[in-house]
């Protein structure tokens, strides 16, 4: 039962606010009648929410009001012409004839859009003023904002990553363990480099590409299947050197 | 001191144009109280001034009243005294598709007692003009404030129009024309 009630209210809500949204006739809403409704269910509500909403159907039959007054001003004005009489007009008029139309009734405002001596120097006086794009954030979010770039080997011995003893055994590591792996043939590269924590992931993944790069390893790509092989090799090949990216996610 | 006055006088008419006519912000015009600030609590009988002053210059200084119909709100703006010939307006490098587009809404809009969905707008526009066309142009429309679009997407007449637009006449002259015509089956 009470839920009816508010349901009545959340249906005048509802239909004052489709009237709204649209271009119907306001006067389709009998304002009489959704009056009668809030008032014979006033004295049943009990809590704030239910008083709330009360008043805000109220609200929204008073904006219905206030379109009926528009509604009437529009139609009474010389502005007023049957919709359908117009849409026909339209559609029978030629691009030219209504653009004719439009021109014989337009007065094109003037204005000068130019720079000013007091506009550039209020711009000349900004810029001097302007902090560079890369320190004006620094205090609020330190380097956050810096661009991804390139980490060589150098700047992970610098980084206390590696040390340069560290890097040549972890290197010559990798190349055993590929070697005893792939014994002349194929191996998955994501299988190779796969590891449960993603930092070891990471570094497995840099030091194969180093090995790669330095000769001691091929890589061989399906583009339709996705898989990347790779196969340590003995001795430096020869030949061109080609570039290859391979992204790495977390997942396993 | 009758000179002293004059040249005040001079002055304060010299800002006025100058205020008027130099683009402030995106919009055409400035509002009531910025003229107040730039030339005193007395801006009316200025603009007033100014306005028999360009008269011969085929120019006007036109109000759109604001929201809230005070003089602070009202946007004041210089604009042509009579419609611009064909050939004029062409020379401007208007787009006769663009134009056609506006002048199709307004009607519309009008038609739906001020106000229309856009999407009931841009179904009344494609029987005439391509998509992109009439999305494109409606956008800009709106983005220069011939036309209004709320957040329910109804469209309404912009400040714009009413500034530059005589609606009255644009509807005479789109009823009067094409009568010879026969409408499509």
């Amino acid at each position: 039962m009470e839920s009816k009630k508010l349901d009545d209210l959340l249906r005048v809500i509802e239909l004052c606010r489709s009237v709204e949204r649209s271009s119907v006739n306001p006067f389709e809403v009998d304002i009489r009648e959704k009056i009668e409704i809030l008032r014979r269910h006033l004295p049943e509500w009990k809590f704030l929410d239910e008083l709330l909403l009360d008043s805000e159907a109220m609200l929204e039959l008073a904006q219905i009001i206030k379109l009926q007054d528009q509604w009437l001003k529009h139609r009474a004005s010389s502005l007023y012409i049957d919709p359908l009489l117009i849409q026909l007009k339209v559609k029978l008029l030629s691009k030219e004839e209504l653009l004719e139309a439009f021109i014989r009734s337009w007065h094109p405002s003037v204005q000068l859009d130019q720079l000013t001596p007091k506009g550039l120097e209020r711009a000349f006086i900004y810029w001097l003023e302007l902090t560079p794009l890369s320190e004006r954030f620094k205090e609020e979010f330190g380097n956050f904002g810096t661009r991804p770039g390139l980490v060589d080997y150098e700047d992970l011995v610098e980084l206390k990553i590696f040390t340069q003893e560290q890097f040549e055994s972890k290197l010559r590591e990798i190349h055993s363990e590929l070697l005893e792996a792939s014994k002349d043939d194929w191996v998955d590269y994501r299988k190779f480099i796969d590891d449960e924590a993603f930092e070891k992931k990471i570094v497995r993944a840099y030091m194969l590409a180093f090995l790669v790069s330095e000769g001691r390893a091929t890589l061989k790509t399906d583009p339709l299947a996705g898989t990347i092989w790779v196969r340590a090799l003995k001795s430096k090949t020869p030949g061109e050197p080609r570039s290859v990216a391979i992204s790495i996610t977390g997942e396993r | 001191m009758e000179s002293q006055e004059r040249a005040l006088l001079e002055r304060k008419l010299r800002k006025a144009f100058q205020v008027l006519l130099l683009q402030r912000g995106r919009n055409p015009g400035v509002k009531g109280w910025e003229l107040k600030r730039h030339l005193g609590r007395e801006y009316r009988k200025i603009v007033e001034l100014l306005g028999k002053e360009i008269s011969a210059l085929g120019l006007e200084v036109f109000e759109v009243k604001g929201p809230d119909g005070t003089e602070d709100a009202s946007r004041f703006l210089l604009r042509f005294k009579e419609p611009p010939t064909l050939s004029e307006a062409e020379t401007s490098g208007i787009r006769i598709d663009d134009l056609a587009v506006l002048a199709a809404t307004i009607a519309f809009i009008n038609a739906k007692q001020g106000k229309a969905g856009r999407k009931e707008v841009e179904q009344f526009l494609r029987a005439k003009f391509p998509k992109w066309r009439v999305e494109y142009s409606l956008d800009r429309y709106v983005k220069k404030g011939y036309l209004e679009q709320d957040d329910r997407a109804l469209m309404r007449v912009g400040w714009r129009t009413r500034a530059e637009v005589d609606e009255k006449t644009l509807m005479t002259m789109i009823l009067s024309r094409g009568t010879n015509e026969v409408p499509p089956p």
